[in-house]
């Protein structure tokens, strides 16, 4: 269920992009938290999948089916929004690789028996998916994160930490843009179908709360003012959920536009939830204002949809290159 | 009858000529077979996952693993390679 497109012949539920969606949505509803574990697990199956070969597919997706929790690592102290600056390294040794480095702020890192650690390796990069107790591997939980509290977010240190040479995905260097963004273009789905969900349960508790609750003399939405946020917010709903739908079409079909669909997707959900969940804040006033409501945990966890799997700035720099067409005029290498 | 169970066949020229298409229609300009994506045209990481998921989808192939490095992608001749390669070998 944590990475439920992973195919039968894997030990998974095989749903496609739109079915995994409204799942995500669901859960998203319920706990962000849980949701982000679905993320980081549904992201490491698929990184094993694209990164990796046949072999490497039976052997770890059936573990990622079977209740063994994943994380991955992009983000380092100095490679937030600039993955290029990403120091941790792959390096060959024998029958093995060395895997050293740091990583901060990776979800799930706390319960996970897997890291799949991206870093640089021969002169390209790629992905090595590292055991959590493995000698040499450090895991610091983050203390007090601003939401999706459960999460489990945790910082990494690996020190000369080895592990089989068949651990590295695809046993090659890739081109790190592309390695990257293969990666986390799942994981912009099942961030943007779990905005969706938060949109969802703020637009429950706000349409309960205001045709229940009066002040001067009637419900608050029959004030007009309250009327206009309930819209909004409706709006909202079907904006991200519709957004979501198109891009989860594209994964389906198997549309070249599904990697840039992910990335809006992502980036109309976030933007939807952090100001949808800030208005249902409003709508419930002093009923939201105590830290475990679910308007009020949706509010904090809005926010940091903003900030992963690519930041609302980093989304509108990739929607922009994408409006440019490549031209054989302009020189310019590979970016992200 | 055919050897492959892969729909509908293909050859060289019939890969090729798809490929072209594809990027005429994306780049809105024509590309000859060896011309150097890469060095010679702004590629973003966006535009190499297009031609990932478009190459899986026209020809019913996964690239995935080593497969996706960018060597395979460079020319329209080397995707045409990588592609009649993989159906060779994905039957
Ligand atoms: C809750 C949470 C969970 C996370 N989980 C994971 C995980 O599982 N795995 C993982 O690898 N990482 C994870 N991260 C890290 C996350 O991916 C990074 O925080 C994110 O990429 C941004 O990097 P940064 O925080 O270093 O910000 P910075 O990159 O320092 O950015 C700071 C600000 O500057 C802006 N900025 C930066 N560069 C540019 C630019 N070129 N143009 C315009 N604006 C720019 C940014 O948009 C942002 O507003 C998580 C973070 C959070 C908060």
């Amino acid at each position: 269920m944590l990475c439920a497109q992973v195919g039968p012949e894997h030990g998974g539920t095989g749903l496609d992009s739109r079915a995994n969606g409204e799942l995500t949505a669901r859960v998203g509803a319920r706990c962000s938290s849980l949701r982000s574990v679905m993320t980081s697990q549904g992201m490491a199956a698929w990184t094993v999948r694209r990164l990796g070969g046949p072999e490497q597919w039976d052997t770890f997706l059936p573990r990622l089916t079977s209740g063994d929790l994943a994380a991955v690592g992009f983000s380092e102290p100095g490679a937030g929004s600039d993955l290029s600056a990403m120091e941790t390294e792959i390096a060959d040794d024998g029958a093995q690789v060395v895997v050293t480095g740091r990583k901060v702020w990776i979800t799930a890192a706390h319960y996970a028996d897997l890291l799949v650690v991206f870093g640089t390796y021969r002169g390209g990069a790629t992905a090595v998916v590292v055991p959590a107790g493995a000698p040499g591997v450090r895991i610091t939980r983050v203390p007090n994160p601003l939401g999706c509290r459960a999460a489990g977010h945790a910082d990494i240190t690996l020190d000369a930490v080895r592990v089989p040479a068949d651990h590295v995905l695809g046993g090659t260097g890739l081109p790190l843009p592309l390695a990257t963004t293969a990666a986390l273009t799942y994981g912009r789905m099942s961030v943007a179908w779990g905005c969706v969900g938060i949109l969802r349960a703020c637009l429950d508790a706000a349409a309960a709360h205001t045709t229940t609750r009066e002040q001067s003399g009637r419900v608050l939405a029959e004030h007009q003012l309250v009327a206009r946020h309930l819209a909004e917010l409706y709006v909202a709903e079907r904006h991200a959920t519709r957004a979501c739908e198109h891009a989860s079409a594209s994964w389906d079909t198997g549309s070249p536009d599904m990697a840039v669909d992910a990335v809006h997707a992502k980036y109309v959900a976030s933007r939807e939830a952090a100001e949808g969940a800030a208005r249902a804040v409003q709508l419930l006033a002093s009923a939201a204002a105590s830290d475990g409501h679910v308007v009020a945990r949706a509010y904090r966890d809005a926010k940091l949809m903003e900030v992963i799997e690519g930041t609302s700035e980093i989304c509108q720099l990739i929607l922009a290159q994408h409006t440019r067409k490549p031209t054989q005029h302009t020189r310019r290498k590979v970016q992200a | 009858m055919t050897i492959s169970s892969k729909p509908g066949s293909h050859t060289a020229e019939t890969v090729a000529q798809e490929v072209q298409r594809f990027l005429e229609q994306r780049t809105k300009q024509t590309w000859d077979p060896d011309t150097d994506l890469f060095s010679s045209g702004a590629v973003s990481s966006m535009f190499a996952m297009e031609l990932v998921v478009h190459l899986e989808s026209s020809f019913d192939v996964v690239i995935s693993g080593p497969d996706l490095a960018l060597d395979n992608f460079r020319t329209v001749n080397a995707m045409t390679a990588m592609v009649l390669r993989l159906r060779e070998a994905q039957p």
